[in-house]
């Protein structure tokens, strides 16, 4: 008998096996904002992730899928937790075909190793994720997780061809296919990214692929303000030149650099807070990213940069895995991480008078993407006092600040991280979104006993 | 033929001509309640841009596929609210409704479900903003796909999706059908492009999807939207994403002997590591038709041609180049032509876009299939098409998608010659089963519509059908926009065989 009288049907506790039905003791490790499921299943084999979700749907148990435990913080406190899915075993590379570049995997498999096999036959899938080594393809395609170079290869809904999931009732259905053109039927791929696996858990993703790129470099570049940066990023992605993705980073993060990278891009002159770090990645064939180096470091040298430096291809790529994990390292201490989404041109003005909206708490920590339109802003712990009365609804209320701002500008605020306290406060994703009533009755239709992580997405989900 | 011979009937009595006019409606609406509905669709757009007269309706019963069916009425509303209260006022009575871009649509998406109203959008034709800034184009749903392209070089920006119908095709088509083109293997097809959407639902009412936002929270709406043909809602105003034009671009033409050399040289080119913006192959049939239209120097024995585009920096082009130029010439070419110039580009893309319109130098009637293999698959599903080719006694013509795999043979045929339709429809459901066979797809870009319906469950199992469904019912729960397509339901609206006019093309 496990936790509260609640136990697996005998076929699926002997498929899942000693190792694969999680002891109680170690249950709290699933916990979802202090909500402890009941249990935790590590399923291996595809029948056991249709069996449980079968099951749990019979029995009204709320499922929460899970894959590396990366962004296990976003989204609402769940509405109810019984059952933790935990895909991580469920990993294996079902199908690749470098020639046709693309790739079929099961869902637990993370995007690291992901790249390792595509990387054997000289493909890549043309995305970045935090945490890549822990985060899942299942994970990603459920939040929607991006990076840096966002703005030129898109997000994971550009690269997905075509997906296999358990739907609400427990039965496993597919879309799309696995040619990288394929109009046949509703292209469901798009509407289970960026779900949350609220309407079907992600069992199985196909990607078309890119050629690896002979070499990826970065530059960077230091500025006297965030602003400066961010208009220094603008012009340089107007050029024939620009790299495939430039990032602004406030001088007080870029000092967080660790010491193997502080080494290879900063000297005596390296900002400090209050300034800013413009950093530009480029990649692809060798002269071709010779020339975005030389032309782009030209132009950040006209435009204001202080120290312009190119990182070679073991730096740029370190570095873009720093930039790309800002915010999201499980033992940084970033406590409070606002994401503001606007259009593109908006964004230095959202960042100017961003500082108005968030008055009352410590300077953020910030990274922008000014071709994307999104800003990062990042609170360490400790950098609020946490023991005064009120510190929630001072934060709810900056927040709430912020998304009037944003809302102005043709964007939004969602909270990705917040102590309790605020979650409990607020709508993470920030009130309903256009068509909620559409989203509502999709969610309806494909999980019509509402087992399928509840209460986490927006529009209450 | 019965209905032709009513509708010559009805063009010389006119006393016949009003019951006539109405007895499209009447599977949805009773004789006198018919009459009001029209009075009232006049009201909302005004009475010239509604048609109801039998001879005004014979333009709207068909698009670019072999599918047709009469509707009801055809509106033209010049705004998002003439189109709000049309949906609303055809929701309140039943009525089904099709919006309709240009029609060159193949897969028969416009063609009007019975007694339906067709909702045209050649009135809304406006390209309302481009945003260099944010790199968007906010475009009314009747523009045409070329028209925005040509309108945004101005800027040094191009929407990249580009079908070949891109000088007749409307971008609300596009979203509909989530239309591809050859440089989409590059760029990705319409759905990689559109930003937001303004879209009228079923019952009139009115809802953005996505916006100038790069991302927006809940669903991903607009993304699952595009390619619903027209059965989720229509986008009545529409911003799609825009990209700078390259620094460089070079075509590349190769001739080869056969096409089994000239699908070696496209596997040449994938394998090493080249994504080209644009990868077309002709082949010998094609070539013939295209001579027989215009001089483009081919030599007399072309068994293939390919066509490859690259685009970048100058640096990229010119490497990319050289290796594109080995590829070619280690798979046995009788010929290789390169271009920079706009104008020697055009002359070697001239084959090519040409190609669809020339094959009416050889048939009177082709039938397009488009469907989908593995690019590594090629070699063995065109050796497939030609057996079929043979079986049936059909020639087919093939102007493709080599890059990612996307076929198009054209099944050349007589409409006038009785049974030919029933016989290049069977022909075209085996080509349809040999890419599935494949480990392909039933269709690429042109959509299920009503061509493919009955063939959904060749790669569709009931649940993967019927979660699909569930999610139109979400949009749509009455399921009154475009209803009877995509999914299978045994009904077919392929027409009895006719006369066609003269210059008429299916």
């Amino acid at each position: 008998m496990s936790r509260l009288g609640l136990s697996p049907p005998a076929t699926l506790a002997r498929s899942l096996g000693s190792d694969g039905v999680v002891p109680e003791e170690r249950l709290g490790n699933f916990s979802i904002d202090g909500v402890v499921p009941r249990l935790a299943f590590c399923p291996t084999y595809r029948h056991e992730i249709v069996e449980t979700v079968g099951w749990a749907a019979a029995e009204g148990l709320a499922v929460v899928p899970r894959g590396g435990g990366t962004q296990m913080e976003l989204g609402n406190v769940p509405a109810r937790y019984d059952v933790a899915l935990d895909l991580s075993r469920f990993n294996g590379v079902l199908d690749y075909q470098p020639a046709d570049l693309t790739a079929t995997v099961e869902a637990g498999i993370t995007l690291h190793e992901l790249q390792r096999h595509l990387a054997s036959g000289g493909k890549t899938l043309p995305l970045e994720a935090p945490l890549s080594s822990n985060a899942t393809i299942g994970g990603i395609l459920s939040t929607g997780a991006s990076g840096p170079m966002r703005a030129a290869y898109g997000l994971p809904r550009d690269w997905l061809i075509g997906i296999s999931v358990v739907g609400g009732s427990g039965t496993e259905t597919k879309s799309g296919g696995k040619v990288v053109k394929n109009v046949t039927g509703y292209d469901l791929g798009k509407l289970y990214t960026g779900s949350m696996g609220t309407l079907g858990i992600i069992v199985e993703a196909t990607f078309k692929l890119n050629p690896l790129p002979q070499r990826l470099q970065a530059l960077t570049a230091g500025f006297p303000s965030i602003a400066l940066a961010v208009e220094a990023a603008n012009s340089l992605s107007g050029q024939v030149y620009a790299p495939q993705g430039i990032q602004v980073v406030d001088g007080a993060s870029w000092l967080g650099l660790p010491a193997d990278l502080s080494d290879v891009v900063s000297e005596k002159d390296e900002p400090v807070p209050g300034q800013a770090v413009l950093v530009a990645f480029v990649s692809g064939r060798v002269r071709a990213v010779e020339r975005r180096l030389s032309e782009g470091a030209d132009f950040l040298r006209m435009n204001e940069a202080s120290s312009v430096r190119k990182l070679d291809e073991a730096g740029g790529r370190k570095l873009l895995g720093w930039v790309t994990d800002l915010g999201w390292e499980r033992d940084s201490g970033h406590w409070l991480v606002l994401k503001l989404a606007v259009p593109p041109s908006m964004t230095s003005q959202a960042l100017s008078v961003l500082p108005r909206a968030l008055e009352g708490l410590p300077e953020p920590g910030t990274v922008a993407d000014p071709g994307f339109g999104l800003v990062r802003l990042m609170w360490q712990q400790g950098s609020l006092d946490t023991t005064v009365d009120g510190h929630a609804s001072v934060i709810v209320g900056a927040v709430g600040r912020a998304r009037a701002l944003a809302r102005s500008l043709g964007g939004y605020v969602v909270v990705e991280r917040a102590p309790l306290t605020v979650k409990r406060l607020t709508d993470v994703w920030g009130g309903e979104p256009a068509g909620a009533e559409i989203m509502r009755r999709i969610k309806e239709n494909l999980d019509p006993a509402g087992i399928l992580n509840p209460g986490r997405f927006s529009g209450g989900i | 033929m019965a209905r032709l011979l009513v509708y010559y009937h009805a063009k010389f009595l006119s006393y016949f001509r009003r019951a006539w006019e109405w007895c499209f409606l009447v599977s949805s609406l009773a004789p006198g309640a018919a009459a009001r509905f029209l009075d009232e669709l006049k009201a909302i757009v005004g009475e010239e841009y509604v048609y109801y007269h039998p001879e005004d309706l014979l333009v709207y019963e068909y698009d670019g596929s072999i599918d047709r069916g009469l509707p009801g009425a055809v509106v033209l509303p010049i705004s998002t609210d003439e189109v709000r209260r049309v949906m609303a006022l055809c929701y309140r009575e039943g009525v089904p409704v099709v919006g309709r871009g240009s029609g060159t649509g193949l897969s028969g998406g416009a063609i009007a479900p019975p007694g339906g109203v067709q909702i045209s959008f050649s009135r809304m034709d406006r390209i309302l903003e481009v945003d260099t800034e944010n790199r968007t184009a906010t475009v009314e749903p009747g523009v045409i796909n070329l028209d925005l392209d040509n309108h945004v070089h101005k800027f040094g920006y191009r929407y990249a999706p580009d079908p070949s119908s891109q000088k007749a095709c409307s971008l609300g088509g596009n979203i509909a059908e989530n239309s591809g083109g050859p440089h989409c293997l590059a760029y990705g097809c319409t759905t990689n492009h559109v930003l937001g959407m303004e879209v009228v639902l079923e019952d009139g009412s009115v809802v953005n999807l996505g916006g100038t936002a790069r991302e927006t929270p809940g669903y991903d709406l607009r993304g699952v939207f595009t390619g619903s043909e027209g059965t989720f809602g229509i986008a009545t105003c529409i911003t799609v994403r825009l990209l700078p034009l390259p620094e460089a671009v070079k075509t590349f033409m190769g001739v080869f002997p056969d096409v089994d050399s000239a699908c070696t040289a496209v596997s040449a080119v994938i394998g090493h590591g080249i994504v080209p913006a644009a990868l077309e192959m002709i082949d010998a049939l094609s070539i013939r038709a295209v001579q027989n239209v215009m001089d483009l120097g081919y030599p007399e024995d072309a068994g293939a041609v390919l066509l490859i585009e690259l685009e970048g920096l100058q640096e990229e082009v010119e490497e990319i180049g050289i290796e594109v130029e080995a590829a070619l010439w280690e798979s046995g070419p009788t010929l290789v032509r390169t271009a920079e110039e706009a104008s020697d580009r055009e002359r070697l893309w001239a084959g090519r876009k040409g190609a669809l319109g020339a094959l009416g130098s050889l048939a009177p009637n082709y039938y397009l299939v488009d469907g989908v293999a593995p690019r590594t698959k090629l070699t063995e599903v065109l050796r497939e098409v030609a057996a079929i080719s043979e079986r049936y006694s059909i020639p087919i013509a093939n102007v493709f998608h080599a890059g990612d795999g996307n076929l198009h043979p054209c099944l050349l045929f007589d409409e006038r010659q009785p049974g030919a339709l029933e016989t290049i429809i069977e022909a075209g459901a085996e080509v349809m089963k040999v890419c599935i066979d494949a480990g392909g797809a039933l269709t690429g870009e042109h959509g299920v519509g009503l061509e493919k319906k009955e063939l959904m469950p060749l790669v569709y199992t009931d649940e993967d059908m019927d979660a699909m469904r569930r999610v139109r019912d979400s949009f749509a729960p009455h399921n009154r926009l475009n209803p009877g397509k995509i999914f299978p339901d045994g009904t077919h609206y392929h027409p009895p065989a006719r006369r066609p006019e003269p210059g008429l093309s299916i």
